[in-house]
């Protein structure tokens, strides 16, 4: 027969991608997850709310964000899971003791090794340790260097590298009639008199889309998670 | 894209879902999924219903649906169960009829009744990302998001499992409250994505 490959209980993926959409968990033990991103699993797993009961150990060890935390549900037990998040690209990452930043919104998964923080940066989460992490993103990701500067939505994360700040076009700015076009929007801009600098030494992770991975805005708690 | 060549032969396929065609070909819609009087009932009955046209001609004929991905399925006999709105396109020869789901229908918000398609051929399925399909053994029962299933084959049973706990009750829950326990032997596929279920993103 010719077809799809098949999959089962041993032949999926240990911690890796099952193609570009899902990703496969071998899980034993504790692995955090966003809401809603598990589409299916063999073995027993329980799925717990965070900040509940048992776990409070586990939460005060791994998770220090809690805005978000009404979006994370931690998975117990032993199996293989799929996750995949609306047919996005899912990657998976290693971090040895290093920080990385993201988009709070692509982050899908991660080993609670690893700490889950809150960016200073808005809408942005950081993640310290070392450990596992996935990520989704509108198209493939892609590796840069700092010093760069990228556009706002491109920008998926950053890794090592000091926190961005803030860049205009200040030539574009200052002329008469690209300020009269910048302010008002009459004329019409360019859309790319602003972007996000990056100086240092690191890694800057972007996508390979101008469309933002849809996210739960920040602060914004309970729900159904949609 | 799906590319069919027919040689004289016919494909059933969702009304609208050619998007180009070379040669000679000939476009019928099929009332009642081309079930006959008692299929037309049923599916009325049921809110399966399934818009089908028949094509017939000598040719290649092009199907896409929204862009979603398409995925093969070859049946030697078996029985297929897949979502109305996740199948694209069977060969003539394959029989369509429609089966009762129970509780698990409900969760998806898609009605207690599913599709079947039976016989020996070639059916094509759609979905949001490249699908994955998953085996089911005896020993190896397999959960699933109610809002990423399509569909599936082989001698599985459902069941609706709520893992709901006193505390999801009071508003902290898991987020995977609800799931759709196959166990048996058999086959099923599942899209990288999530649908909006009766129960929201679960």
């Amino acid at each position: 027969m010719n077809g799809p490959v098949v999959h089962d209980a041993w032949t999926l993926p240990v911690d890796d991608n099952i193609n570009s959409y899902a990703f496969s968990v071998d899980l034993n033990g504790q692995w955090f997850l966003q809401r809603g991103k598990m589409v299916a699993y063999y073995g027993q797993i329980d799925f717990q709310g965070v900040g509940l009961g048992h776990l409070d150990h586990l939460i005060a060890h791994s998770f220090h964000s809690p805005l978000h935390a009404a979006e994370w549900v931690v998975a117990e037990g032993r199996g293989k899971m799929v996750l995949a998040d609306r047919a996005f690209d899912v990657n998976s990452y290693d971090l040895d003791d290093g920080n990385l930043s993201i988009r709070s919104g692509n982050l899908l998964a991660f080993q609670p090794s690893l700490s889950l923080k809150q960016s200073i940066v808005p809408g942005f989460l950081t993640l310290i340790g070392t450990g596992k992490f996935v990520a989704a993103s509108n198209g493939p990701v892609v590796f840069m260097e700092p010093p760069i500067r990228v556009d706002p939505q491109a920008l998926v994360g950053w890794a090592d590298c000091p926190t961005p700040c803030h860049h205009y076009d200040h030539a574009y700015l200052r002329g008469f009639l690209g300020g009269i076009r910048a302010h008002t929007g009459i004329g019409g801009a360019s859309g790319e008199e602003h972007q996000f600098e990056f100086v240092g030494a690191g890694t800057v992770l972007l996508q390979s889309t101008e469309e933002v991975v849809a996210e739960i805005s920040v602060g914004e708690t309970g729900g159904t998670g949609s | 894209m799906l590319a069919v060549d027919l040689t004289g032969d016919s494909v059933k396929a969702k009304n609208g879902a050619m998007v180009a065609y070379e040669g000679e070909m000939t476009f019928k819609k099929k009332t009642g999924g081309g079930e006959g009087l008692r299929g037309m009932v049923t599916r009325r009955l049921t809110g399966e219903q399934m818009a089908v046209m028949e094509v017939k001609g000598h040719g290649t004929c092009y199907f896409a649906d929204r862009a979603s991905e398409i995925n093969l399925v070859s049946l030697n006999g078996e029985k297929l169960y897949v979502e109305v709105g996740n199948l694209l396109c069977t060969d003539s020869a394959l029989r369509t009829g429609t089966s009762f789901t129970g509780l698990r229908g409900s969760s998806q918000g898609n009605g207690l009744f599913t599709t079947t398609v039976e016989g020996t051929g070639q059916a094509a399925l759609v979905s949001l990302g490249t699908a994955v399909v998953l085996r089911v053994t005896p020993q190896t029962p397999l959960q699933v998001d109610p809002g990423a299933y399509i569909a599936h084959t082989g001698g599985l049973e459902q069941h609706f499992q709520a893992g709901v706990n006193f505390r999801a009750l009071i508003g902290e829950s898991g987020g995977e409250s609800f799931q759709i326990r196959f166990e048996g032997d058999g086959l099923v596929y599942v899209q990288p994505s999530e649908r909006n279920t009766i129960g929201g993103e679960v």
